[in-house]
C-alpha cells in the first residue's frame, strides 16, 4: 500500500509542480519588469494597428466555409508534393493509392458544390 | 540515389470490413447529392445494407481464423477485434433501424446523418484493431468527431446545442489529457507499439514516476469516453439533448469503443504495471457503480434514467480491470477479464438499444420521455410494455434474461481473483445490483400499476423498422439469457491474439 501511495504521490507532485511553475514565473515577471503604465500600452493589441470598433465584431460565416474548403486542398497538397517527387519509385501502387485519396477528397468538393457552398451570394 | 521503395504487402482481406464501409460512405454521399430530395428515403436503406455487407468480411475473416498483423503490428485482426467489429456493425445497423422514421419525420438532414453515423462506426471498427498509440488516437478522433456533430443534430433545439457543446468540449479536453499521457509513455518506452511499450515499461524502469503519470493520464482520457465517475458529467445532458437514436448509439457503440481501447492499452501495453492501474480501476469501478445508481434513483425522465443507468453499467464493465492481474492462470488469467468485459458489452448492447427503441416507440405517441407518461402503457400497449419490462429487468440482471449472465461473468472474475480487494468490489457490486433493481422496477410499476395520464389510451403505432430493431434486441436479450453458452463462446473466443 505504501508503495502504491508513493507511486501516486508522483501524480500529485506533478500537478503541484505545474501550478507552482505558473505562480513562480508570473511572480518573477511581476518582480523583475519595470511598471510604467500609459494609455497607449493599455489598449488592446491588434497587430500593431489601433483597434477599431467594439469588442463584438461579426464577420461573414462564408469566410469560415471557404477556410474549411481551403483545408481540403491544403491537406491534399501536403501528401501530393512528397508523392510527386518520388512518383516513379512508387510505381502503380503509389498511383492507385493516391488516386483513391484524391477521389475521396474530391468528393468533399463535389459535396460543397452541390450544396451551393461555392456560390458567393 | 534515393532508397528503393518496396511496395508494402497489404492484406486486403484484413481490411475488407473497413473498405466496405468506405464504399458505403461514398455511395451514401452520391445518393444524397445526385437524387437530392427524391432520394432522401434511400439513404437509410443504403446505410443499412452497407453495414450488413460489412459484416460479411468480418464473418469470412472469422471462418479463416488466422490472426493477421499489419503495419509492423500496429493493426491486428484477431478474434477480439472481429467480435468487437461485429458488435459495432450490428449495433450500427440497429441504430439505423431506429433512426429511419425519427430522422425522416423530423425533417433533419438525412443524407448527412447516415454519413456521419457510418463514419463514426468506421472509426470504431478501426479502434477494435488498433494496437499502436497513434492508430488508437486516430481511431478515437474518427469515431468522436462525427459523434459530436450527431449529438447536436437538432440544431434549433437549445438542449441539442448544449448536448453537442458539452460532449465536444469535454471530449477534446479528454483527448488532450490522453495525448499528454501518450507522449510521456512514448518518451519512456521509445515506441508507440503497445507490445514494445509493454517490454519497455514492465522491466524495472528507472523512470517509474513518468510511467505512473503517463498511465494515469491515458486511463483518465478513456474514463471520459466510457463516462466513468468522476468523469461522467457530460453524459446525462448529452444523452438527454441528443436525438434519441444517437443517445442509444453513444451509450452502446461509443462506450464499447472506449472499452475496446482500454482492453488493448491496459492488457497489452500496461500489463505488468498493475501496481499502477489496478487500484485506479478499483476506485473508478466502485465510484461509477455507486454514484451512477444513486443519481439514477432520483430521475423522473426515462432517458436521463437510462443515461445514469448506463453510467452505472460501465462500472460493472470496469470491475474486471481492477482484478485482471490477480486472476490465477488456471482460471484464465487476463484473458478471463477480457472475456468478461466483451461478454458484458455484447449483452449490454442488446438490452440497452432495446430499451431506447421502446422509449422511441412510446414517444411517437406521448411526445414525452418522462416516466409519468408511461402510466397505463401495459393496458393500451401490452406488447411494448412487456418488451420494456424485458429490457429493464435484463439491465437489472434478473434471470433468465441476458443481463443476468453478464453480471454473473463479472462476479465470477471478481471471485476467481479472490483477493481482499476483489471480494470487496464484489460486495459493492452486489449492493449496487439491489439499488439498481429498485429504479428499474419502478419503471415497470409505472407501466402496470399507474393509470394513463389524461386517459389517453389510443394504440401506439410502431413503424416497421423500429419494430425490427425491437425484435433483434428482444431476441438477443432472451436468447443470450436462456442459452448463455452462445455468448460464453463468443466471450471466450474474444482473446487478444498478440499478447506480450
Amino acid at each position: 500500500m505504501a508503495e502504491f501511495l508513493r507511486a501516486y504521490l508522483t501524480v500529485a507532485v506533478f500537478a503541484g509542480a505545474a501550478g507552482l511553475l505558473v505562480a513562480l514565473l508570473s511572480t518573477l515577471g511581476w518582480a523583475v519588469r519595470p511598471s510604467r503604465p500609459s494609455r497607449q500600452k493599455s489598449i488592446a493589441y491588434e497587430s500593431g494597428v489601433d483597434p477599431a470598433g467594439t469588442d463584438f465584431g461579426q464577420s461573414q460565416v462564408r469566410y469560415y466555409i471557404f477556410a474549411l474548403l481551403f483545408v481540403l486542398f491544403d491537406v491534399e497538397a501536403v501528401y501530393i508534393f512528397p508523392w510527386a517527387l518520388r512518383l516513379e519509385g512508387y510505381g502503380v501502387f503509389g498511383l492507385v493509392e493516391m488516386g483513391v485519396f484524391i477521389v475521396i477528397l474530391a468528393l468533399g468538393l463535389v459535396y460543397a458544390w452541390r450544396k451551393g457552398v461555392l456560390r458567393w451570394v | 540515389m534515393p532508397p528503393v521503395f518496396d511496395t508494402p504487402a497489404i492484406d486486403y482481406h484484413a481490411f475488407a470490413p473497413e473498405i466496405a464501409m468506405v464504399v458505403t460512405l461514398v455511395v451514401l454521399l452520391f445518393v444524397d447529392l445526385v437524387f437530392e430530395e427524391r432520394g432522401r428515403w434511400a439513404t437509410a436503406t443504403v446505410a443499412g445494407i452497407g453495414l450488413l455487407a460489412s459484416v460479411v468480411p468480418v464473418l469470412s475473416l472469422a471462418v479463416d481464423g488466422a490472426d493477421r498483423s499489419l503495419f509492423g503490428g500496429a493493426y491486428v485482426v484477431d478474434n477480439f477485434a472481429l467480435v468487437l467489429k461485429a458488435l459495432f456493425l450490428v449495433a450500427g445497423y440497429v441504430t439505423v433501424l431506429i433512426s429511419t422514421d425519427y430522422i425522416a419525420d423530423g425533417d433533419y438532414y438525412e443524407g448527412e446523418y447516415y454519413f456521419m453515423l457510418v463514419s463514426s462506426l468506421l472509426g470504431m471498427t478501426v479502434m477494435a484493431s488498433a494496437r499502436d498509440l497513434i492508430s488508437i488516437f486516430v481511431a478515437l478522433e474518427m469515431l468522436s468527431i462525427p459523434a459530436y456533430l450527431l449529438a447536436g443534430w437538432r440544431k434549433r433545439d437549445l438542449r441539442g446545442n448544449e448536448a453537442s457543446l458539452k460532449y465536444y468540449l469535454l471530449g477534446v479536453f479528454a483527448s488532450a489529457v490522453m495525448l499528454y499521457g501518450m507522449s510521456l509513455v512514448f518518451g519512456v518506452s521509445g515506441s508507440t507499439l503497445l507490445v514494445d511499450i509493454n517490454q519497455a515499461i514492465s522491466r524495472g524502469v528507472d523512470s517509474v514516476p513518468l510511467v505512473t503519470v503517463g498511465i494515469v493520464f491515458i486511463v483518465v482520457g478513456f474514463a471520459f469516453k466510457v463516462s466513468a465517475v468522476p468523469f461522467h458529467t457530460w453524459a446525462p445532458d448529452t444523452y438527454q439533448g441528443a436525438p434519441t437514436p444517437i443517445t442509444a448509439f453513444l451509450s452502446v457503440a461509443s462506450k464499447a469503443a472506449g472499452f475496446a481501447a482500454l482492453v488493448q492499452i491496459v492488457f497489452i501495453g500496461f500489463l505488468g504495471r498493475e501496481d499502477v492501474w489496478a487500484p485506479m480501476f478499483w476506485v473508478l469501478a466502485a465510484l461509477t457503480m455507486t454514484v451512477g445508481n444513486l443519481i439514477a434513483l432520483r430521475q423522473t425522465n426515462l432517458v436521463r434514467l437510462l443515461a445514469y443507468s448506463s453510467v452505472a453499467q460501465a462500472g460493472f464493465m470496469l470491475a474486471p480491470f481492477a482484478v485482471a492481474a490477480d486472476i490465477p492462470a488456471d482460471r484464465g488469467g487476463v484473458g478471463a477479464a477480457t472475456g468478461a468485459v466483451v461478454t458484458y458489452l455484447l449483452i449490454y448492447a442488446g438490452m440497452n438499444l432495446g430499451a431506447f427503441a421502446v422509449v422511441m416507440a412510446v414517444a411517437r405517441k406521448t411526445r414525452s420521455a418522462e416516466i409519468s407518461a408511461y402510466g397505463g402503457l401495459f393496458a393500451y400497449a401490452p406488447g411494448l410494455a412487456v418488451l420494456m419490462g424485458v429490457f429493464v429487468f435484463s439491465l437489472a440482471g434478473i434471470p433468465p434474461l441476458a443481463g443476468w449472465y453478464a453480471k454473473f461473468v463479472v462476479f465470477k472474475t471478481l471471485l476467481d481473483a479472490g483477493t481482499v480487494a476483489a471480494v470487496t468490489l464484489a460486495v459493492v457490486a452486489v449492493v449496487n445490483s439491489v439499488i439498481a433493481l429498485f429504479y428499474y422496477a419502478s419503471v415497470a410499476r409505472q407501466m402496470i400499476m399507474e393509470p394513463a395520464p389524461e386517459a389517453e389510451t389510443a394504440r401506439v403505432r410502431v413503424p416497421g423498422s423500429l419494430g425490427a430493431a425491437l425484435g433483434i434486441c428482444a431476441v438477443a436479450t432472451l436468447a443470450f439469457g436462456a442459452f448463455p453458452g452462445l455468448i460464453a463462446q463468443l466471450g471466450d473466443l474474444a482473446l487478444l491474439g498478440v499478447l506480450p
